[in-house]
């Protein structure tokens, strides 16, 4: 039994259902929401639920409107970028603040709904900050976003990958623009791991025959990405199912797990394998990057590192974006931010100096990334392409309040080990 | 001669200290356990006045608090480990408490600053060197198989309890250390020479005298680092980070770290609080008792 999932019951869902989907209030004006289905749930703020084949374009208000082109650069004072601890080069907010003449500090949070906490509370007020396409629907119908005006970012037609240019979630990119991509799959060393993982009939079920390696198998701590492995497991590939009975399924699919190889929970891939603490791991394209380029101990053969994701419509794929914070004093000095994390030269260093996480420039490809030793070949499907994206592609994207709880109460009983 | 006001004053800044920093957001998270979440962010929304909160988060709560259900099972490993760390913790801190209390006559300032000299880097920071040591290719299992001890390296990270126990115990004995020092060292040496002259022996002596001294800074000791031991879940997420061994912290950690359910969160925070108050209860009691004892020796 879960938290709220039986106990809870739908006596206590329904009023808060109600109250997300009508009770929110539109907040249309002028460009309302809109979707290609017409028919599909509404989210926070009665917004339709973006999905990869039912594109949304999300609300402008009259009272929160872009700001005008052709207008100088703010100088002086400080300007503060809100973003996860170690997400972003320290070199580029430097660099930036050289530019244009301006302090720029970082301010952090640990996960994205602790950071829509302390932008709803404005216990921060920072100006620019990162954003991930599950949640853009509620910080837009929060009003906490500013819509951006094109004109400042030429950057994003002219290096962004076209799928990116005007996303699923953000019809016309009238919020955000894109920062990272990276698919969801199995990382692993193959010095350890006997099994040919890309020609099992269904490598995500890997982690239910990896009684070998108990005590050296991880998943992602992260409820939706985890539970969505189990429903892929089994076939199922909409990882947007609100179904309490396949969440529930998946849930019970992952407790397997620690009998079968008493599974570790965490985000340190890039960390544990190729040091040897994890030997299969659950994981995001841009850790085995991180991997080999920043963690491998002496003398380590970086081909001994592996990584596969599922052909596009059977794995996730993901990608973070960019936003203006609604009330920044520093509006256009925001919009250049937007335009300069978009620099092919600014976007690529950031990408392999730092972060690990790809970002979707064009200029960025397996081949040059595998040329120029970046990530080795052995490695090379840990690289997006735009083809990778697409109506058919699995996102893991907004769900209604009721949905959310499925997930987080399947995900409790996994990780309370019970 | 001092007005008796002054005194009773002298309270006031700590009165205040307490009722800002303890009792207010211990009562917003009450609030909270009894309140609603935010219809857009799902954040928790407090609800101030208990005539309007509502109860059925608690109460499903206090269903899965119910045995065989899925936090009464957390609860009882939480307490395993709690129980098995204090008794550990015991059984390290009370000899090195004694020793230097007793026998440290010229070393005691060294010792004591050595005894602290931990507290000097943070707990997070202690439990990952602990990651690094543990590793395969780390120094205890090179120091075990050199020995002999293993023949091949251990996995000692591959979710163990009996390592997030070790943790424990490696993380909070201090803090029973330092209270336990501070009661041996004021027991009078005259009640142990009285005892030895009575023809106690040594052993005798410590059980009958000494432990029955000591009770008050072994129960301060134990309340300590059984209160933070509790509501610990970053030991268990460093030096294991498997469900098999999450602690009920780690329930309360998940709820409040995100997602639509931070009622939950709060509901756990206050059953876990309400457990702890009985047992504080209790050692409130036996202190008090222990001191009558005292005083009528």
């Amino acid at each position: 039994m879960r938290v709220g999932a039986s106990a809870m019951g739908a006596s206590s869902v329904a009023p808060l259902l109600a109250a997300c989907g009508s009770g929110g209030g539109s907040t249309s004006s002028g460009g309302g929401a809109s979707n290609g289905g017409g028919s599909t749930p509404k989210g926070p703020g009665g917004i339709a639920l973006a999905r990869p084949n039912h594109p949304v374009t999300l609300p402008l208000d009259a009272d929160n409107k872009a700001i005008p082109s052709g207008m100088k650069p703010e100088t002086g004072g400080t300007f503060t970028v809100f973003n996860y601890f170690d997400y972003l080069d320290k070199q580029v907010l430097t660099d930036f603040g050289k530019k244009y003449g301006v302090n720029v500090q970082l301010s952090t949070f640990d996960g994205i709904d602790q950071g829509i906490a302390k932008l709803a509370s404005g216990s921060v007020r920072p100006d620019v900050t990162e954003m991930t396409p599950d949640k853009l629907a509620e910080v837009v119908a929060g009003k906490l976003l500013a819509p951006i005006n094109h004109s400042y970012i030429p950057n994003l037609p002219g290096n962004v990958l076209p799928n990116f240019q005007s996303p699923f979630y953000d019809v016309g990119a009238r919020y955000t623009v894109p920062y990272t991509m990276y698919t969801t799959g199995i990382f692993w060393r193959s010095d350890k791991v006997t099994q040919d993982i890309p020609s099992m009939s269904n490598p995500w079920e890997i982690f239910w025959k990896s009684q070998a390696y108990k005590g050296f198998v991880g998943v992602l701590d992260e409820p939706r990405e985890t539970i969505a492995l189990a429903l892929l497991r089994r076939g199922i590939t909409d990882i947007n199912t609100e179904d309490p009975k396949l969440i529930a399924q998946a849930g019970k699919d992952l407790e397997q797990l620690s009998s079968i190889c008493n599974v570790k929970v965490n985000e340190t891939s890039y960390q544990d394998i190729p040091q040897g603490r994890s030997w299969l791991h659950h994981a995001w394209s841009g850790d085995p990057i991180l991997a080999v380029n920043d963690y491998l101990p002496k003398g380590f053969d970086r081909k001994l590192l592996r990584y596969w994701h599922a052909p596009k419509g059977h794995g996730p794929i993901q990608n973070d974006c960019w936003g203006i914070v609604k009330g920044t004093q520093k509006p256009v000095l925001a919009h250049l931010w937007l335009n300069y994390i978009l620099d092919d030269k600014v976007g690529y260093d950031n990408f392999v100096n730092y972060t690990g996480y790809q970002p979707p420039l064009k200029s960025v490809t397996p081949d040059t990334l595998v040329s120029k030793g970046i990530v080795p070949e052995t490695l090379r499907s840990a690289v997006i392409t735009e083809n990778d994206f697409g109506p058919t592609s699995l996102q893991e994207m907004t769900l209604t309040p009721a949905g959310l709880r499925e997930y987080q109460n399947a995900y409790s009983q996994f990780v309370s080990g019970v | 001669m001092y007005p008796r006001w002054l005194w009773r004053a002298s309270a006031l800044p700590g009165t205040v200290w307490l009722f800002l920093l303890f009792l207010v957001p211990l009562y917003a998270v009450v609030a909270i356990a009894f309140g609603d979440v935010s219809p857009i962010f799902q954040l928790p929304v407090p609800v101030w006045n208990p005539l309007d909160w509502h109860f059925e988060h608690m109460s499903q709560v206090l269903t899965l608090f119910a045995p065989s259900h899925e936090l009464w099972l957390v609860f009882v490993r939480t307490l395993i480990y709690v129980v098995a760390a204090l008794a550990l913790s015991v059984l390290i801190g009370y000899p090195v408490a004694y020793y230097i209390a007793r026998f440290s006559h010229r070393s005691r300032t060294t010792l004591i600053v050595l005894l602290l000299v931990p507290f000097l880097v943070s707990y997070m920071l202690r439990m990952l060197s602990w990651v690094n040591l543990l590793a395969p290719d780390g120094y205890v299992n090179s120091v075990l198989t050199g020995l002999g001890i293993l023949r091949t390296p251990y996995d000692w990270l591959g979710g163990h309890g009996f390592v997030v126990v070790l943790g424990l115990v490696y993380g909070y004995v201090p803090y029973l250390i330092l209270p336990l020092y501070a009661t041996l060292d004021r027991i009078d040496q005259r009640h142990l020479e009285a005892a030895r002259d009575l023809g106690a022996s040594r052993f005798s002596t410590f059980i009958h005298v000494t432990l029955p001294l000591s009770k008050t800074g072994l129960l301060g000791g134990a309340a300590i680092i059984a209160l933070p031991m509790f509501g610990d879940y970053y030991t268990t997420n460093i030096l294991s980070g498997t469900p098999d061994t999450s602690m009920l912290g780690n329930q309360i950690d998940f709820y409040f770290h995100g997602g639509p359910q931070p009622t939950v969160g709060a509901a756990i925070t206050v059953v876990l609080a309400a457990f702890l108050v009985v047992v504080m209860s209790y050692y409130l009691f036996s202190v008090n008792r222990a001191q009558k004892e005292m005083h009528a020796v």
